[in-house]
């Protein structure tokens, strides 16, 4: 009985599955390749079927399929548990419920499942363009929802993606106030991390050469809006970990549980004035530190404070995150130190590295003050031939310091931090090494500090009597214009900067048009991060805030069905306007006028009934009409069917006529 | 214990609340020959697609919530409002229709009567996936894609003799996302002429002729007026009795004596001492026998009189008048 309506249309099948591969593709490097073979199959099996070479699956094909499918995850990810296994698990039930799809509830099923899918692809990046391409994806889905309800549709048309593309233009006003309006309030509970997704940036241990290969990579790591003025490239540290110990060649940062009770929080640092104040939007990196200027505080909920002085996320940033932060760079940091917190920062393993260890002494015994030793040592690291370099070749002895030191003297920045820090723990001035990000390109269009992973440093910090910790680059000894220049410069005559990304659009700075095109997307990047992405519970109350003064309920509902009203309201004119009630010609309009004065008195013309019939039977009934409504008949008869011009008599003849024609009531 | 019992309130209840609502339905959309669609007369919710679509969205939100993912909320509001949208889009589908009933045609009992439905739109806009259907009877799905009306036959079983009336027909429509059903019931004041059942009875004992002058003048038994002869050669194939054939009994030849000036009256008084309706039925074979050997007929009934003639038109009005004979609405 329901058949008819239940059909999916040849149009509707056609949607769905440029739909389906739409939605595949952004996956498609997240997920194991034999899930695309299952697509490709899903969809000549279904194919098949349409054109009757085949048949649909049985349901032992089916259970089998679906439980292969499952194992099948589960083989190539380990478990069925996280984000990317459960994405996998989404696609391939989208493409087997393709293959089964029969009626029409199984496309609603299969549409449904491509909106949660969309929905998925949002959980590993926000970017721009994937929001684009997502957009692209959802009214495809849509187009096959409104193809699958255009019956009798057997070519593919476009009508469907016009009318759907209308709709969603249509619900994006009324969106947008919902996004802004609709509190945000944390997870309800845990989620599935992505644990398969690789680590991005500096990680929490650093040997020689781990950041020289990090600067090959000209990815953005994170996007800074600076409140007023931005400082000097020269400035620009961005303190993310801290290296307080050495082992094996290997720096590495202290763990949670080995910081004492007592030590776990930072020390109040005495501040001076107003600060500078800036927000930083990170990237993902499937880590938890934030980067920083020193000394950093950030209102922004959520982010934890380290004894060391660094921002801290509680949990790995999964996905584009933007925090508040203020710092003081001139503040003094901790000018009294705790007896463990020394003890730390001085450690050095008991053997090793005996000619840096002798080379500091013979530099203490020349000075008299610490400070002056950091002065001796960077201009040591100056007036001998080192040479800073992005292929400083692999260190090979167990004394590596050393090595580096007397042997290759060829190094990037961590060489350098390295040895810094070596040497000065080792004359007693404690010291450790910083690792983050130095400079960063300022983006003219919109004055934001874009850092790259290239971008990636390592310094030295030291504690000094009475000045607390001072930051030391060896670095800036050995090429100053890496620090004044960023990079690019430090490494022109060597030619490798970015040597491995020869169509990275950052190596063709120099081409005006080109640059400019890429600064003005990073300015786009950046707006849609901070008002799209960023948008979070604080953000949201200041912007309400901000537009309407107190929050309250009642602004909030009034804000509320204020928006639908504005924009519902000329969605439904435009739709359910009447263009001046009916088009109907004056001709039918009277002589329909006419049979409604006949049905007062009970004659009303029967269905399909001619005016000439209807004639005859009123001329039966109503005798003492008749030659009335024969004229009335007779005119509009001639009227009708005489052609244009044609006709003796006028159309106002007959207007009058069916005017001036009383029924009798009395009969009645 | 007695199931009944539970049940017959129930029944009954549901019985009064469908006739509640029956007389509302006339209230608010009364029967007329044709209706536009207007806010008056469409009904409008989600249908068992929406809610599952509305499951799905809440699905959806949490999603947003639990990853903090402000583009999944954005994606998900967006298809919130999408659902909004949609209710002004389906409503709009429907809006605007004018159903016109076209006719009725004519059936015996048991059989399928064709009502002839005409769909035409009021504004420049194409509508989609229209479901026509009457309680019992066939379903259509049409577009109305131009400015052409589109007719629509549906199919409805009759059941008894007089006027047949199929009740409200259902004009739904789920377009164009599937999560909104907008639906009328519109009365289109048509109905169907049911005939009576054709009953054969083996012999016109009381068929009478009618005299040119008009008197009516027994004439059972005449054998030169109404009877059969062998078939010769040269005799209209027209007056072969078929059925004689049928059964072997060789082809013979009706034979009319005066068949241009004398004719046939099938009279109610011809079967004594029987029912109203199966005097109805006789007469209805006859019409239909008459008819289809091609002679002439006329038909009285207590109250009315066919003059005696042929053809279509001949015909309708004698069924017609035994399928309303005894009802209010006389023709």
């Amino acid at each position: 009985m329901s058949s008819l309506v239940e059909q999916v249309p040849r149009n509707a099948l056609v949607w769905i599955i440029a739909s389906m591969f739409a939605l595949l593709a952004p996956h498609a490097l997240r997920i194991p390749v034999w899930v695309l073979l299952v697509y490709i199959v899903a969809v000549v099996w279904r194919i098949q079927v349409h054109r009757g070479r085949w048949s649909f699956p049985g349901r032992v094909v089916k259970v089998v399929l679906t439980l292969s499918g499952f194992f099948g995850v589960m083989a190539s990810y380990g478990s069925v548990i996280g984000l990317e296994p459960t994405v996998a698990l989404l696609l391939i039930a989208f493409a087997l419920k393709l293959v089964e799809l029969v009626k029409r509830k199984d496309a609603y099923v299969l549409l449904f499942l491509g909106y949660f899918v969309c929905i998925t692809e949002f959980l590993f990046s926000q970017d721009l363009l994937v929001t684009l391409y997502s957009i692209f994806t959802v009214v495809l889905v849509t187009t096959a929802l409104v193809a699958l309800h255009q019956p009798g549709q057997q070519r593919f048309s476009g009508s469907s993606l016009r009318l759907a593309g209308v709709m969603l233009l249509q619900a994006l006003p009324l969106m947008i106030v919902i996004f802004f309006l609709f509190p945000r309030f944390g997870p309800l509970w845990t989620v599935p991390i992505k644990s398969h997704t690789a680590k991005t940036g500096m990680s929490d241990f650093m040997k020689p050469g781990d950041v020289a290969s990090l600067s090959q990579s000209d990815e953005v790591a994170f996007r800074v809006k600076f409140a007023g003025e931005i400082p000097p490239a020269s400035e620009l540290y961005w303190r993310g970990l801290v290296f307080s110990r050495l082992r094996q060649g290997v720096w590495s940062s202290l763990g949670y549980y080995e910081v004492p009770a007592g030590e776990m929080r930072p020390r109040e640092v005495a501040t001076n004035g107003e600060g500078v104040g800036y927000s930083v939007i990170m990237e993902p990196t499937q880590q938890n530190w934030l980067y920083s200027l020193q000394y950093a505080v950030s209102g922004t909920a959520g982010v934890m404070h380290t004894p060391d002085y660094r921002l801290y996320s509680p949990g790995p940033i999964e996905s584009e995150y933007m925090y508040r932060a203020r710092s003081w760079p001139r503040s003094v940091v901790e000018p009294e130190l705790s007896e463990w917190r020394r003890k730390t920062e001085l450690k050095l393993p008991p053997l090793g590295n005996d000619g840096a260890r002798s080379l500091a002494q013979r530099i203490r015994a020349d000075v008299d003050s610490q400070q002056a030793f950091v002065d001796a040592v960077l201009s040591y690291f100056s007036n001998e031939p080192f040479h800073y370099t992005l292929k400083p070749g692999r260190l090979t002895s167990s004394d590596q310091i050393d090595e580096f030191l007397f042997d290759s003297r060829r190094g990037f920045c961590e060489h350098y931090a390295s040895a810094f820090v070596f040497m000065s723990r080792s004359v007693g001035i404690p010291a450790r090494v910083v690792a983050g990000y130095q400079g960063g390109e300022i983006n003219p269009v919109n004055k934001t500090v874009i850092v790259h992973q290239f971008d990636a440093h390592a310094w030295a910090e030291v504690w000094l009597e009475g000045r607390g910790w001072v930051r030391v680059d060896p670095t800036s000894a050995v090429a100053p214009s890496r620090i004044e220049w960023g990079l690019e410069e430090a490494l022109a005559s060597e030619g490798t900067f970015l040597a491995d990304a020869p169509l990275s659009p950052l190596r063709y700075r120099k081409l005006p048009l080109l640059n400019q095109l890429r600064l003005r997307y990073d300015a786009l990047t950046y707006q849609w991060q901070s008002w799209v992405v960023g948008f979070n519970r604080e953000a949201q109350f200041e912007l309400l805030h901000e537009l309407f003064g107190e929050i309250s309920a009642r602004v909030f509902i009034t804000l509320f069905i204020g928006s639908w009203v504005l924009v519902l309201t000329p969605v439904a004119i435009s739709l359910l306007r009447r263009k001046s009630t009916r088009e109907i010609n004056p001709l039918d309009k009277h002589y329909l006028l006419f049979c409604e004065r006949m049905s007062e008195i009970g004659l009303a013309r029967e269905t399909g009934e001619t005016p000439d019939q209807y004639y005859a039977r009123v001329r039966e009934e109503v005798p003492e009409k008749a030659e009335q409504v024969e004229r009335i008949t007779g005119l509009y008869n001639e009227l009708a069917y005489a052609g244009p011009g044609r006709a003796e008599r006028s159309l106002a003849e007959f207007i009058s006529a069916v005017s001036s024609f009383k029924p009798d009531r009395r009969r009645f | 214990m007695n199931v009944g019992a539970i049940t017959e309130p129930f029944a009954e209840w549901r019985r009064r609340s469908q006739a509640r609502f029956r007389e509302w339905v006339n209230r608010r959309i009364p029967p007329a020959r044709e209706v536009t669609l207007d806010q008056k007369r469409i009904f409008i919710f989600p249908s068992r697609v929406g809610l599952f679509f509305f499951i799905c969205l809440l699905v959806m939100l949490m999603t947003a919530i639990n990853f903090e993912s402000n583009l999944s909320y954005g994606l998900t509001f967006w298809l919130v409002t999408l659902f909004i949208i949609a209710t002004l889009h389906t409503y709009a589908n429907l809006s605007g229709i004018t159903l016109r009933a076209v006719r009725a045609q004519p059936a015996f009992p048991g059989q399928q009567s064709e009502f002839e439905i005409m769909l035409e739109r009021g504004r420049r806009r194409d509508h989609y996936a229209l479901r026509l259907h009457w309680p019992h009877g066939s379903e259509a799905l049409v577009n109305i894609l131009d400015d052409d009306p589109v007719r629509v036959r549906l199919h409805v079983p009759v059941a008894e003799r007089g006027w047949y009336s199929p009740g409200r027909l259902l004009l739904e429509s789920t377009y164009p996302l599937g999560l909104l059903r907008c639906w009328t019931w519109v009365d289109l004041d048509i109905r169907a002429m049911v005939y009576p059942r054709p009953l054969s009875w083996p012999d016109l004992s009381g068929a009478s002729s009618d005299a040119p002058d008009g008197a009516a003048e027994l004439v059972v038994g005449d054998d030169d007026f109404f009877g059969f002869r062998n078939y010769q050669k040269g005799d209209s194939l027209r007056h072969v009795n078929w059925k004689a054939l049928a059964k072997g009994q060789g082809m013979q030849t009706r034979q009319y004596t005066a068949y241009a000036e004398r004719c046939v009256w099938l009279d109610w008084e011809m079967f004594p001492g029987l029912g109203v309706e199966q005097r109805l039925s006789h007469l209805c074979y006859w019409v239909l026998e008459f008819d289809a050997g091609q002679e002439e007929y006329g038909l009285r009934l207590p109250g009315f009189t066919l003059e005696p003639d042929l053809g279509e038109r001949h015909k309708e009005t004698a069924l017609k008048a035994l399928a309303l004979y005894g009802l209010e609405e006389h023709p």
